[in-house]
């Protein structure tokens, strides 16, 4: 029962990690429709962006954090602008912006390992460790979950109240019927690669802290909010939050049964039964 | 001068890898990537057979083939259920898992640490030792590669995989069965990886996993991309270049783990660049007279177009097809209810009807497309309920859409020729057991292809790509294409729409041509010229019921109908 | 004679390389409610998807009170007084009502004048007021059109294009949306080019008739003589 409850608390606070990815790759995804592959090695550079500011120039952690939301939201910003939008023009048909992100995907991971070298980096932090009854979890973990609850938070009031939060979830709508009420899809799309990128730098961050940085980091993290996001159907921000979640505790919950080597592997199995067996997610509504 | 020839071998390896990948990405336009696995699995495969069991050349790379393409299957499973994106994601995944595979299988695979000692080729005294010597093992890989690549696409099979990539749903309808040519194409394709990665183990004498990464897959891709897809000398152009660029790096200087990265970073970056500005490749697909693979001068012999455009019930009208008492529910809607009909020879239906009528429903019925919830489908008497729309059409069923669907980057011939029925080159065995068989029925398909452009009067554009075609041509070469099929029943969904008067005036006596050829046809249209112009008999369709049937003088003159269409 | 509000010379469009209407001249006079009708695959939408931007001409103009606007964004023709509903539910399905409208408000700067076109539109919908927060995509097909017409009204639009309202609605319903869409005129001052199959229930609110086919104008003038079915099985 205590092991349950552990790996149950465990799983809710990968979910947290896990969900936070599915936002920023959501938002991205369901706004542009673009599989933003690159999405994986963005977040491989803010987390080596806070290493350098607040490990390497030892400057505060809060500095570290600001530095690598700011490079995650240039570089989102800058891959739409430079890449897919060329593509967009030239009216490429919608599987080649995916097939172009893998190219940006290996070309983004090498410049960390060219720029900051390839060893794991790892950033000292103060890092209690709590109790709750059985179940044991440090300072960091509480950072995960209060920062996922923060920004999904956050996140729902800009979408809800402002003007351009509205823009974008009509454009995830439908596109079409957002340009035919005046909406500039092309400042909607700079916008959520802006905001998707630098909400992906906060989970960046928490890995540095957790396990440190390193260069393949951004391919897991990718893949999980993809997982994330197709587990919860694509469209829906909160199908993307379900789905982390779900994903957390399943991968968590499994490791009852199954080997740790194979932990890696369990999110992939998932996704790829999602897509087998059901395409449109588990929490999709149900339409034309 | 050992370097040159190690380059040379590392290009032969990865010449093959993207030859075999083109066929799959370029040919079928099936984005699987997870090439990289399939290529671990061939040398795995021989470097598990060779170490631990010492069997002697050619078993374990026989093994190698083999096993790649049984397990490609796994892969084609998904590929038969989606497409785009969640293909990609999804062999993505695949290839994870395959490779967590070989490194949690340790007793097997030796895990992280690889499988060292496999011994490279030896005939005798002679063994290949050296990168000149194994040059020579990896130029015949290619070789042999090149050409089942090259006797693949270069075939009636390899233009069938282009339909397919072009559109799934037009493929089926002029017959082609695209279960069979995933599940091949997905095994050849793994079949050539795999023999590049029994070299590789030959070769380096030591497998591991870290050879065969996600990177991989990309680097290969980006070869296929650079060249050219769908051009095969495109994707040997595009290994070329990227085996030798990141060579050249070497004369900078540069610590060795940097230069690594550099090397994937170019790589990276062409493919990009690629896409953005040259995203048919340095090696474009063939077109035009280039697209055949026969001599056009084929062309000129006459053929013999009457089985194909001729019914076959003589000249009297009877019924061919008869569906009784269709319905169809999607959820809880019924699209369709109680609808009767009899084609006949030598006659032209007509279904009008509203938006919303039940038109297009009931030839998804009729054409197999869709499975009806009740009622019974009668082709000459016998029940074809159930048949796939391929199988319909080799019966001799076959229907047009409403949105074309034409193969639109291939040639306005090939449009036609692949359509043709009964082609033994569609089949992989033939192309390799009845080369001559083959060719001689190309030679006559395509005088055929050009009869029947003829008789549409498109044999001027024959070798135009269908994409630069006017739309009145493109209705054209529907109709080209849908007699083809050899197909008795002709379903037309809205030929006419979107014409202008001229051309109208030019399509509509060659639908009557082929009534009087004794053809059972049946049109979906709006246009009411159209309708009094041409049909024999009319239905009459409004929520999913059939209001009536008659005349066209008959229905235009009752007004309740008229009240009903002009609502 | 007045000058047109909108007005077409020579129009070509279509879809990628192929030309779907062949040069057409349309003209709509201020306060006046155009009806274009046509059957299918006349190239109805694509004439109308072509004046409002969605779609780039092939060749010819399209002016706006006497300025040129041709190929010109969307955006821009929003902002300056056109609306377009296009076909089959122009709405955004997993958004509420109240969102909905507000979201056809986009490009209006004031909120004050947005609030008074809300009043308007919830005045002549008062069932968009009873269902303010319900989520638009489980609204009726009837309710959805009057949806969509009260979102492209929320900017207070001088040219209002309204592409197949009718289109999937049961009979009463066309009813009733054809007699809401009389009401704009006199309400808000806007013209109307109305685009249909449904000849019954919409030639009675037309000033004027223009019928298309084959991409090509084959009736314009009065909508008298189309009350002929003979006429209009010529038209067909």
């Amino acid at each position: 029962m205590d092991l349950f409850l552990q790996l149950l608390a465990n799983g809710l606070i990968n979910g947290s990690h896990y969900a936070l990815l599915g936002l920023g790759f959501g938002l991205i995804f369901s706004t542009t429709r673009i599989v933003h592959f690159a999405y994986g090695p963005i977040v491989t550079f803010a987390a080596y962006t806070a290493w350098l500011i607040s490990g390497s120039m030892g400057l505060p952690l809060i500095v570290g954090i600001a530095g690598a939301v700011l490079v995650a939201a240039l570089l989102g910003t800058g891959s739409y602008l430079t890449l897919y939008r060329a593509l967009e023009r030239n009216g490429a048909p919608p599987l080649i912006p995916l097939i172009a992100s893998l190219g940006l995907t290996i070309v983004l991971e090498n410049l960390v390992g060219v720029l900051f070298g390839t060893g794991v980096r790892t950033l000292d932090v103060d890092s209690s460790v709590h109790f709750l009854g059985p179940v044991f979890f440090t300072s960091i973990h509480v950072w995960q979950v209060v920062s996922f609850v923060v920004i999904a938070v956050a996140l729902g009031a800009f979408l809800r109240r402002t003007r351009y939060g509205r823009a974008i979830l009509a454009m995830t709508d439908d596109p079409e019927m957002a340009r035919v009420i005046g909406i500039d899809t092309l400042k909607v799309s700079i916008i959520v690669f802006a905001l998707g990128s630098a909400i992906s730098a906060v989970p960046a961050v928490m890995v540095l802290l957790k396990d440190g940085a390193s260069t393949h980091m951004g391919f897991a993290a990718v893949f999980m909010g993809f997982v994330a996001v197709i587990v919860g159907g694509v469209g829906s921000l909160r199908g993307a939050i379900a789905g982390g979640y779900l994903v957390g505790l399943v991968e968590s919950l499994g490791l009852w049964q199954i080997p740790t080597e194979w932990q890696g592997s369990i999110s992939f199995v998932v996704l790829f039964l999602m897509i087998m067996l059901r395409p449109q997610g588990l929490f999709s509504m149900a339409r034309k | 001068m050992e370097y040159i020839y190690h380059v040379a071998v590392l290009f032969c390896l990865y010449a093959i890898l993207a030859t075999s990948f083109n066929l799959l990405v370029g040919f079928a336009g099936l984005f699987a990537l997870s090439h990289a696995a399939l290529y671990a699995i061939g040398a795995y495969t021989t470097a598990i057979l060779t170490t631990t069991l010492g069997l002697p050349f050619p078993v374990p790379l026989i093994a190698s083939i083999l096993f790649a393409a049984l397990l490609s299957i796994v892969i084609a499973v998904p590929a038969l259920r989606v497409s785009g994106h969640y293909l990609v994601i999804v062999s993505l995944a695949l290839q994870v898992i395959v490779l967590q595979v070989i490194v949690n299988w340790k007793s097997l695979t030796g895990g992280t640490d690889g499988i060292s000692g496999v011994p490279t080729y030896s005939f005798g005294s002679f063994a290949l030792d050296t990168p000149a010597r194994f040059l020579i093992a990896a130029m015949l890989g290619l070789a042999a590669c090149y050409w089942v690549a090259w006797r693949l696409t270069r075939s009636p099979f390899g233009r069938a995989l282009r339909a397919m990539r072009e559109n799934e749903s037009a493929a089926q309808s002029v017959g082609l069965d695209i279960l069979y040519m995933k599940v091949s194409v997905f095994a050849i394709s793994a079949g050539l990886a795999a023999v590049a990665g029994s070299l590789f183990a030959r070769y380096f004498s030591y497998v591991g996993a870290d050879s065969f990464s996600i990177n991989e897959t990309i680097y290969i891709l980006a070869m296929v991309i650079l060249g050219g897809t769908g051009n095969l000398r495109g994707a040997v152009l595009g290994a070329a270049i990227l085996v030798v660029l990141p060579e050249l790096l070497k004369f900078l200087p540069m610590p060795v783990d940097i230069a690594d990265k550099m090397r994937l970073i170019i790589y990276g970056c062409v493919l990009m660049a690629v896409l953005v500005f040259r995203p048919q490749g340095l090696l474009p697909e063939l077109r035009g007279k280039k697209a055949m693979f026969v001599q056009t001068d084929a062309e000129r012999d006459e053929a013999d177009t009457a089985k194909l455009l001729d019914g076959e019930t003589g000249a009297t009208s009877e019924t061919v097809l008869e569906g009784r008492n269709l319905c169809k529910r999607f959820g809880g809607i019924t699209a369709i209810s109680d609808f009767s009909i009899a084609l006949r020879s030598h006659r032209i239906t007509g279904l009008i009807g509203p938006n919303g009528a039940g038109k297009t429903t009931a030839f998804n019925l009729l054409t197999g497309f869709l499975k009806p919830t009740d009622g019974q489908i009668d082709l000459r008497g016998k029940s074809i309920l159930g048949k796939k729309p391929h199988h319909l059409v080799a019966s001799g069923v076959a229907r047009s859409f409403q949105d074309l669907r034409l193969f639109t980057n291939m040639t306005v011939i090939e449009n036609v020729v692949v359509a043709l029925p009964n082609q033994a080159g569609h089949r992989i065995s033939n192309l390799f057991l009845k080369p001559l068989t083959v060719r001689a029925q190309e030679r006559e398909n395509t005088a055929l292809a050009m009869q029947i452009l003829r008789f549409v009067e498109l044999d001027g554009k024959a070798h135009e790509t269908a994409a630069d075609l006017s739309y009145a041509e493109e209705k054209l070469l529907v109709v080209a294409r849908l007699l083809a099929t050899g197909a008795e029943v002709l379903l037309f969904d809205e030929p006419m729409s979107g014409l202008d008067q001229t051309t109208l005036r030019e399509i509509l006596p060659v639908l009557r041509r082929l009534a009087e050829r004794g053809k059972a046809i049946c049109i979906i249209e709006h246009n009411l010229d159209v309708i009094t112009g041409i049909c024999d008999e009319v239905f009459f369709l409004d929520e999913g019921r059939t209001m009536a049937v008659g005349s066209p003088a008959e229905l235009m003159s009752d007004p309740e109908l008229a009240e009903r269409y002009f609502k | 004679m007045t000058q047109p509000i909108l007005e077409t010379r020579g129009l070509v469009a279509g879809y990628g390389k192929k030309q779907a209407i062949h040069g057409i001249d349309l003209s709509l006079t201020k306060g006046e409610t155009l009806l274009v009708l046509g059957h299918n695959g006349a190239g109805k939408t694509t004439l109308m998807r072509a004046i409002f931007g969605l779609n780039a001409p092939m060749a010819g103009t399209v002016h706006y009170a006497t300025r040129d606007i041709t190929g010109r964004n969307p955006a821009i023709n929003v902002a300056e007084g056109i609306a377009f509903v296009p076909q089959g539910h122009g709405i955004f399905p997993s958004l509420t009502v109240r969102d909905n409208l507000e979201l056809g408000a986009f490009v209006e700067p004031s909120s004050e004048r947005a609030r008074k076109h809300l009043e308007d539109v919830y005045d002549m919908f008062p069932i968009l007021k009873d269902r303010a927060g319900q989520v638009a995509g489980t609204f009726s097909g009837g309710q959805k059109q009057m949806l969509a017409i009260g979102m492209a009204l929320m900017h207070g639009p001088s040219v209002l294009i309204l592409d197949e309202p009718s289109i999937g609605l049961a009979p009463n319903l066309v009813g009733r949306v054809m007699e809401s869409i009389a009401e704009i005129k006199a309400r808000f001052d806007a013209s109307i080019v109305i685009v249909e199959q449904n000849i019954k229930y919409s030639l009675p609110i037309a000033d004027r008739v223009m019928v298309l086919k084959t991409g090509g104008v084959v009736y314009a003038g009065d909508p008298e003589p189309l009350h002929d079915h003979a006429k209009l099985i010529e038209f067909f």
